[in-house]
């Protein structure tokens, strides 16, 4: 197995696969820059961190590695409700790197190799290998391909431009034509960075500072590494009505607005030129200064990414609250890239025409490293079950943000760079981030993927809670005056319950009693919830028989036709959520398989 | 391909009047093609837009017919493809050759309601004006026809896109504060204006609620409990109500045994009456199954008459919406009407105009308008578990279980007209915030 590409996708797609008993070759331009982070130095966030651990509840890398690399924490969301809180960490870079690089390197079966893959070889509609500049040709009978913003790559500052992956490497051009020539569909999407400070031109004492959580999170289920980087505070500041008025000086040199870029950027990490032009009526923006690592000055100003000219963007930074008298140390830019529809992929992120083949990570049209290390675990796993001859894993949406993530982009595709939201998932209320091993755990123990120790752990978990909820269900807590005493339950249901104030509690981990806490104040809402996704479970039962003439289903417009004879979707399900499919085309498809059935 | 060609299906005709000898019938025809049929069916193209008179030819160039020919171009046409209607005389044969010649040149036969099924499949209509077709078809009585008619209109559709839009503007607002916590500034003033906005919300879905209430009775019809002690008149009303016997009178108190029904129009409604067995201590077991059917139908009615003899001065025998004291002839002065009471005397029909009044006043619940559309039992269901979800939603709590609440209100909405995707919650999200990261 080959998997192309050291980036988040790249390491835990061969991650996955070594733990599944395969051995991996892994090819990449520059094996310095494994685990490298492009664009901010921050793992987590919302919905994020949903992802980021469930790839730990499977054993993967990235919530290790962010564990110790993590140098400033935060806990978002915490007063909207248990399932939408999430954790933050601002990693030093070069200790990510090197956790990365080290996590890698202690997987013995896999095989590391810097050179570059400049084809791919497929014979019959099916991987046989890749051509490797310097190695020659390498036969494979799976092939991860995860090649980032890579791909036929341009990086656009003011009105000079220069092909490129990322600042200082250059673009995958050979494997971007040979892809091409593989005739899937194809299309161009841009994201951007802002510049770097040097931090020791920033005057610190004017801005809002954030200090580090305490207690010190984890992103790691099994716990924290036995030492933890020094912890280090970040700084708030934002634009203002000169900053923007600089912005919109020099919108004209912006590649964005200029034309010369033509691919999506995304809606949730806009440009502070796209910013500044849509949303016209704020006066000010928010910045996070982000510390790069504990050992470098410089600075990551979260919120300004941008293209402008050099001059513009230095004029941009200055007119900024505490930056007035900031370096630039590198230039913002935006990057234009090819990626692959993913509607071409099936549900394990297989290419469906060719066999073997599989791709992960932002090459799918999505942005963020967790998406991407999510998609590399998918992928990894699922051409690691093919090689052993088993069949493909596919996760759910009821389970977990990774099903959410995988059924979202080969069902409905993207129109920009996707990042996960928790608005994505519908059954969000049980996908809580501190239950990802409740949910996935047993599931990995079975694939094979989680090690021994993490499956007992998780059943430690469990049976701790199980055990609690048990005896709770017998106990009552007294009441104030002459009321009835209430059932525990129902009094830990109450919004503002909280185990610790329990009469008669247990002594119970902290994960636990959070876990309790979660499913009385759920429970109710989830069982509700259930219910009325009974028509969505109905329609993902309802399999679309592979002879079923669309052409035959009265009602249904051209356009409705066109979609599903394209997309061919296995069950109405996977139909209902085909971008463009109306939900009065869904409502013919069924009444139409109706009355097939009784006819 | 054009963008008109693009909605449209295979060309299927009907005859779209009623079989049988008629001064007009009509043959109907939509679909790709449909312009290419008309050219050498007829013998001159039609003129969209025009009333035009033509030839209907036959395959030998015999004439078949002449009449109107209306043609319409997609997508402004009822089922959004290209349409023709071929308004011929109204016989039965030559209506056939009509139609067997279109199919000979090339269209199919409609199955039945294809034409309303290809309108909702290319989104000219959503199912509540499909129901008000429907509905509009199989009005009985003016009133009904009138709702019908502003429902197939889109009365409903448009009160119900109103009451949508702002549902998700507010779930916009809401999911933005969790999805994006931590870039948009979300604090004491913002959640003050979004739990405004959903107390107004829930408002509003509650009195589009109380409409579709009213609505739905002029289509269900509505249901009336007549209630009282035995021998107080009950049947005799019935009969009075019904203009003829329906139930059994006797003198002898409990002689209604089991729930007898007729149906009286009142103030344009249909409404089912049931005349129940008096309420008594003791009686026969047959008596006392009556007396459990009339507590059941009791319950389920959506007004209460009690009845009770004029000269009984014992408190009122259960809850009701009306008081009807009978036997007023028996009296020699007539007794004062007011608040719920309404004299009446079953036997010479007394009273019984103000009785209607005071019915249609209890039928349309809580006061109101009329309804502006005719709405079904499952609208009401719907919007019932709406409502109650947007109530739940403005009550406070927290963000992640009132966002829970608005997407089961939305669900619910979603199936009265059609569901919106994630994707359209997320572009009202942009369309409101400014998002940092």
């Amino acid at each position: 197995m080959l998997v192309v590409g050291g980036g988040h996708a790249g390491v835990e797609a061969a991650a996955a696969a070594a733990r599944l008993g395969l051995p991996v070759l892994l090819a990449t331009h520059s094996l310095d820059s494994i685990g490298q982070m492009s664009c901010n130095p921050a793992i987590g966030g919302i919905g994020k961190s949903h992802l980021v651990r469930e790839i730990d509840a499977l054993d993967g890398v990235m919530a290790k590695a962010a564990d110790r690399a993590g140098i400033h924490y935060r806990i978002l969301n915490t007063r909207k409700g248990p399932a939408v809180r999430a954790t933050r960490a601002q990693a030093d870079r070069s200790l990510y790197r090197t956790a990365v690089r080290q996590l890698v390197e202690a997987e013995p079966l896999i095989e590391l190799v810097q050179d570059e893959v400049e084809e791919l070889v497929v014979k019959n509609n099916k991987v046989a290998g890749a051509r490797l500049k310097a190695a020659g040709l390498v036969s494979c009978a799976a092939l991860v391909l995860t090649a980032g913003t890579f791909l036929a790559g341009v990086m656009h500052t003011g009105k000079s431009s220069a092909a490129g992956g990322r600042a200082g490497h250059a673009p995958a051009t050979r494997l971007a034509a040979c892809l091409r020539e593989l005739n899937l569909p194809v299309g161009r999407l841009k994201t951007g960075t802002p510049p770097r400070l040097d931090g020791r031109s920033i005057d610190y004492g004017r801005l809002e500072s954030q200090p580090t959580a305490r207690p010190l999170p984890s992103f790691c289920l099994l716990g924290p590494p036995p030492r933890r980087p020094r912890q280090v505070a970040c700084h708030l500041t934002a634009t203002n009505e000169r900053s923007h008025a600089i912005v919109r000086r020099h919108l004209k040199d912006s590649p964005v607005y200029s034309g010369a870029i033509s691919g999506a950027g995304p809606r949730y990490c806009p440009s502070i030129e796209d910013k500044v032009t849509r949303f016209a009526d704020r006066d000010a923006h928010r910045i996070f200064l982000e510390p790069e690592g504990l050992h470098t000055a410089e600075v990551y100003p979260n919120g300004i990414s941008t293209a402008l000219p050099a001059a513009a963007q230095e004029a941009l930074v200055r007119s900024i609250a505490g930056l007035e008298e900031a370096r630039l140390t590198r230039l913002g830019y935006a990057v234009e890239y090819d990626y692959y529809d993913p509607r071409a992929l099936d549900p394990s992120l297989a290419v469906r025409q060719i066999e073997g083949l599989y791709f992960a990570g932002q090459i799918n049209g999505t942005t963020g490293y967790e998406e991407a290390a999510a998609q590399g675990l998918v992928a990894g796993a699922n051409a690691a079950l093919r090689l052993a001859g088993r069949e493909a894993w596919v996760p759910g949406r009821a389970e977990s943000y990774l099903g959410v993530l995988v059924d979202d982009l080969t069902a409905q595709g993207v129109t920009e760079p996707y990042r996960m939201f928790t608005s994505r998932a519908e059954h969000r209320l049980s996908l809580r981030e501190d239950n990802a091993d409740l949910r996935l755990t047993a599931q990995g123990a079975e694939l094979g993927l989680v090690s021994e120790e993490r499956r007992d752990a998780a059943l430690r978990h469990q049976e701790e809670v199980e055990a609690e909820m048990a005896r709770l269900a017998k106990v009552t807590v007294p009441a104030a005056g002459s009321r009835p005493p209430q059932p525990a339950l129902k009094w830990l249901a109450r919004p503002q319950a909280r185990y610790g104030r329990l009469p008669g509690r247990a002594k119970l981990s902290r994960r636990a009693a959070a876990e309790i806490e979660a499913r009385c104040k759920y429970g109710p809402l989830i069982e509700r919830q259930r219910h009325s996704l009974q028509r969505e479970r109905e329609l993902e039962d309802l399999i679309l028989p592979a002879d079923l003439d669309f052409a035959g289903v009265h009602g249904l417009s051209n356009e409705a036709r066109e979609k599903l004879r394209l997309h061919r979707p296995a069950t109405l399900g996977q139909a209902a959520r085909l971008s463009g499919l109306t939900p009065a085309a869904v409502s013919l498809l069924r009444l139409h398989l109706d009355r097939r059935r009784r006819a | 391909m054009t963008a008109r060609g693009a909605n449209s299906g295979e060309l299927i005709a009907a005859a779209a009047t009623a079989q049988g000898k008629g001064a007009i019938g009509i043959v109907r025809l939509s679909g790709t093609g449909a312009a290419a049929l008309a050219k050498r069916l007829l013998d001159r193209p039609p003129r969209p837009g025009r009333v035009n008179r033509r030839r209907f030819l036959a395959a030998d160039g015999g004439v078949i017919d002449e009449g109107l020919v209306l043609a319409f171009r997609a997508p402004r046409s009822f089922t959004g493809e290209d349409m023709l209607e071929l308004h011929g005389h109204g016989g039965t044969a030559v209506l056939q050759a009509l139609l067997a010649r279109c199919i000979e040149l090339g269209a199919r036969l409609a199955e039945p309601g294809e034409f309303a099924l290809r309108a909702f499949g290319n989104g000219k209509i959503d199912l509540t004006q499909a129901e008000g077709i429907a509905d509009l078809i199989n009005a009985t009585s003016a009133r009904a026809a009138r709702l019908a008619a502003a429902s197939m209109g889109g009365a409903l559709r448009a009160a119900l896109d109103g009451l949508g839009a702002e549902l998700l503007a507010a779930r916009g607002q809401l999911e933005a504060a969790i999805d994006f916590g931590e870039d948009v500034d979300f604090g004491g003033k913002h959640q003050r204006r979004l739990r405004a906005d959903l107390k107004r919300l829930s408002a509003r879905a509650a009195a589009l609620l109380a409409e579709c209430r009213r609505a739905a009775a002029c289509q269900e019809g509505a249901s009336i409990a007549l209630v009282g002690r035995p021998n107080a008149g009950k049947s005799s009303l019935l009969n009075a109500l019904a203009g003829r016997d329906a139930a059994i009178v006797d003198g002898r108190p409990g002689t209604t045994r089991d729930v007898v029904t007729a149906t009286v129009e009142i103030d344009g409604v249909a409404a089912t009456v049931y005349d129940t067995a008096g309420l008594r201590d003791g009686g026969s077991k047959v008596e006392r199954e009556g007396m459990r059917r009339a507590r059941r139908r009791q319950e389920e009615a959506d007004v209460v008459v009690l009845v009770q003899d004029v000269r009984d001065e014992r408190p009122a025998a259960a809850a009701h919406d009306v008081l009807a004291l009978n036997k007023i002839d028996l009296l020699p002065q007539r007794p004062r009407a007011g608040g719920k009471k309404v004299p009446v005397a079953a036997k010479t029909g007394a009273g019984l105009p103000a009785l209607r009044r005071a019915l249609a006043r209890a039928l349309g619940r809580g006061g109101g308008d009329e309804p502006a559309f005719l709405a079904r039992a499952r609208h009401v269901r719907a919007l019932e578990e709406a409502a109650a979800a947007l109530a739940a939603a403005a009550a406070g709590g927290e963000l992640v279980a009132a966002a829970e609440e608005l997407r089961r209100a939305q669900e619910r909405l979603g199936t009265i007209t059609g569901a919106v995707g994630v994707e359209d919650l997320l572009g009202e999200i942009f369309a409101r915030f400014c998002i940092g990261k």
